[in-house]
């Protein structure tokens, strides 16, 4: 029989198998498709409100009428001024207020009159980040209110306020809108990553150290079929499960944008059909590459268990290596290309970004997956026999 | 027809760890399954190989069936050498090894229909022959079930079908009555001589056991395998009269564990 139709016929049965398997299916549905947009939507929700704190109109004062002067100036910035509620610390340990409270001694305003430099508090807990961001707005509007009053002070004894700010700084940031928002979306590639491999992970582990644990292995092999037939089907099978959980994975992050609740992050996050695509395209050798890879370590295991064990290695070098670009900090180096995972990873960040792909970019990590592959596939091929029997 | 001829088998010691070569710790010796082991096994003829356990039974079928080179001896089954044309050898041979795991995910004829892909039979063709094998195996109201969950019997009877889905004229069963209850193993051996039947297709069967009733109720020829040498071969009746004893086990056991002078002889 010829070995491409050995192939399809295997390949048809492992397809069925894999996708018979409702609750593993599901676990990795929810696992690796689910959990990337939702962690995004959290972490939007978190953004918006930062950033409603941060452009918060309310200045909680307590103490407000020691310091009419004060409260003349937050009003002039058409801040609003009100009073804490009296447990304001209580309800700022236990994350209950979000904002800072500005704590106004007594007899600020005269102290002040006669320079004696009293201390003002900011109180937030640094506990509580939404109050920690809203306590460097306060404190920028306490610094602006000291230098009003410095400039007055200084302008009545005649002193030009050029002298007091001899220089002004101006900021330039060079980063585009797309650049800013990897910072966040820098996520997105993990997670993608890791839906190829938990796709992988059981189908290829079924149709090798699983058949072997079943008793089935010895069986197969007494057909006509030829070894590497037996084991291009099963790859073929692992693969397809692979990208249709990567393709899941990709586009679920379209219609989760639909939900960002954060303005900034909804404006910076481009996320459509093109990079979708373009992560598709980066992701097929890598599961082809994976899946052969996974295979490969599987089959020299007697059980499932002992090969979810030794698969452990994989998975905890896929999701350690994209590190390597954070913790370099050289940046990107011409090897990251030639190292599985990080090369996909390093890839998608500039899609991410914006930045166009070359030949070479896509031509390197195609060649070390397709190696990868074929060592793989031929291992496997190898081992069969030894395994069936074993 | 099966023939097997001077069949050598010698498993190579397991590898020397570091910690082996560190503790000076002697490499063994290998382990010899199989040692001269030869029978015929005709067409409608049940042939059964009759050993103590670890006599070299299944390792010999597993050579049968390809999964383990020989070291020496030939194997041919109708004529095809097994180890030049091994997969045509397979076209020819329905094997039921020691491992019969089915895939619980997938129904009986599912199962059944896979082999026959593999075999390269046509889908109908496939499904046609899952019904034909159903009928003579009674398991008709499985057909369609999911495996998960079978008894020893039930998944004992699919997996006979499995490996009979292209009919092939030799049927090669390795222990197939393990783990089998009385109603099963009657009706597995029904089946069998039916098989043997000019209607049944007249198949060469061999199957091996290690229990004698087995064989005294099946058998038209007998091949006792001890040691990993075929030790004797012929009819109950006539390994009775070689052995001048009357009752089976006896004479099994006189032809299979000889005493210790008669081997140095």
């Amino acid at each position: 029989m010829s070995t491409a139709r050995a192939a399809w016929a295997v390949y048809r049965k492992e397809i069925v198998d894999a996708l018979r398997d409702r609750r593993t299916l599901m676990v990795v549905l929810f696992s690796s498709v689910l959990m990337g947009p939702l962690l995004l939507v959290a972490l939007s929700a978190l953004l918006a409100s930062f950033e409603a704190s941060a452009e918060g109109r309310v200045v909680y004062v307590d103490g407000a009428d020691n310091a009419p002067g004060l409260i003349n100036f937050l009003q002039r910035q058409t801040r609003i001024v009100k009073a804490p509620p009296p447990d304001y610390e209580a309800q700022l340990r236990a994350r209950r207020w979000s904002d800072p409270v500005l704590v106004v001694p007594k007899d600020f305003d005269s102290a002040v009159q006669r320079g004696e430099a009293p201390a003002i508090e900011v109180v937030s807990d640094s506990g509580n980040a939404q109050s920690q961001a809203g306590a460097a707005r306060v404190q920028r509007l306490l610094a602006a209110y000291a230098q009003e009053r410095t400039t007055l002070t200084l302008a009545l004894r005649g002193v030009a306020t050029e002298l007091l700010e001899p220089f002004e700084v101006q900021e330039r940031d060079l980063a585009s809108a797309r650049t800013r928002a990897a910072q966040i979306t820098g996520m997105l590639p993990f997670f993608v990553i890791m839906a190829v491999l938990y796709g992988a992970l059981n189908a290829a582990l079924d149709t090798t150290a699983g058949e072997r644990e079943r008793g089935s292995l010895e069986p197969l092999l007494m057909n006509p079929a030829g070894r590497g037939a037996l084991v291009l089907g099963k790859w073929g099978a692992v693969a397809s499960v692979a990208v249709l959980i990567a393709t899941l994975s990709c586009f679920s992050f379209i219609p989760a944008q639909w939900l960002l609740r954060s303005d900034t992050l909804q404006a910076m996050f481009q996320y459509g059909w093109r990079e979708a695509l373009a992560f598709l395209v980066l992701l097929l050798p890598f599961a082809a590459a994976m899946s052969a890879l996974l295979m490969a370590i599987a089959i020299r295991c007697k059980s499932f268990k002992e090969a979810q064990a030794s698969s452990t290695v994989v998975l905890a070098g896929v999701s350690l290596l994209p590190l390597v670009s954070v913790f370099d900090q050289s940046g990107e180096s011409p090897w990251h290309l030639w190292v599985p995972a990080l090369a996909q990873s390093t890839l998608m960040a500039r899609v991410l970004k914006g930045e166009a792909l070359g030949a070479t970019d896509l031509a390197v990590p195609l060649a070390v997956c397709a190696g990868l592959t074929v060592l793989g596939l031929m291992w496997v091929a190898r081992r069969l026999n030894d395994a069936a029997v074993g | 027809m099966i023939v097997v001829d001077g069949l050598e088998k010698r498993f190579a010691p397991t590898a020397r760890s570091l910690r082996d070569a560190l503790t000076r710790r002697p490499a063994q010796a290998g382990i010899a399954a199989v040692k001269q082991l030869s029978f015929t096994a005709a067409d409608s003829c049940i042939t059964g190989l009759l050993g103590p356990n670890g006599a070299g039974k299944t390792t010999t079928l597993r050579m049968l069936a390809g999964l383990i080179a020989p070291d020496a001896g030939r194997m041919s089954v109708d004529g095809i050498d097994v180890a030049s044309r091994p997969r045509e050898a397979l076209a020819r041979m329905g094997v039921l090894s020691d491992a019969r795991g089915l895939y619980p995910r997938l129904t009986a004829r599912e199962n059944i229909v896979y082999y026959g892909a593999l075999q390269g039979l046509g889908r109908d063709h496939a499904e046609a022959r899952a019904d034909v094998l159903a009928e003579m195996l009674a398991f008709k109201p499985l057909l369609d079930r999911r495996t998960e969950g079978f008894s020893q019997g039930e998944r004992m009877k699919i997996a006979l079908a499995r490996a009979l889905v292209h009919d092939p004229a030799n049927i090669v069963l390795d222990e197939p009555t393990n783990g089998l209850d009385v109603p099963a193993t009657r009706s597995l051996r029904d089946s069998l001589r039916f098989l043997r039947t000019a209607e049944g297709g007249g198949k060469c069967v061999v199957f091996s056991t290690h229990i004698m009733q087995e064989v005294q109720r099946l058998c038209d020829q007998v091949v006792v395998v001890s040691r990993g040498r075929s030790v004797a071969a012929g009819t109950v009746d006539e390994l009775l009269a070689q052995t001048g004893q009357r009752d089976f086990e006896e004479a099994f056991v006189q032809l299979a564990f000889p005493p210790l002078h008669e081997l140095a002889s």
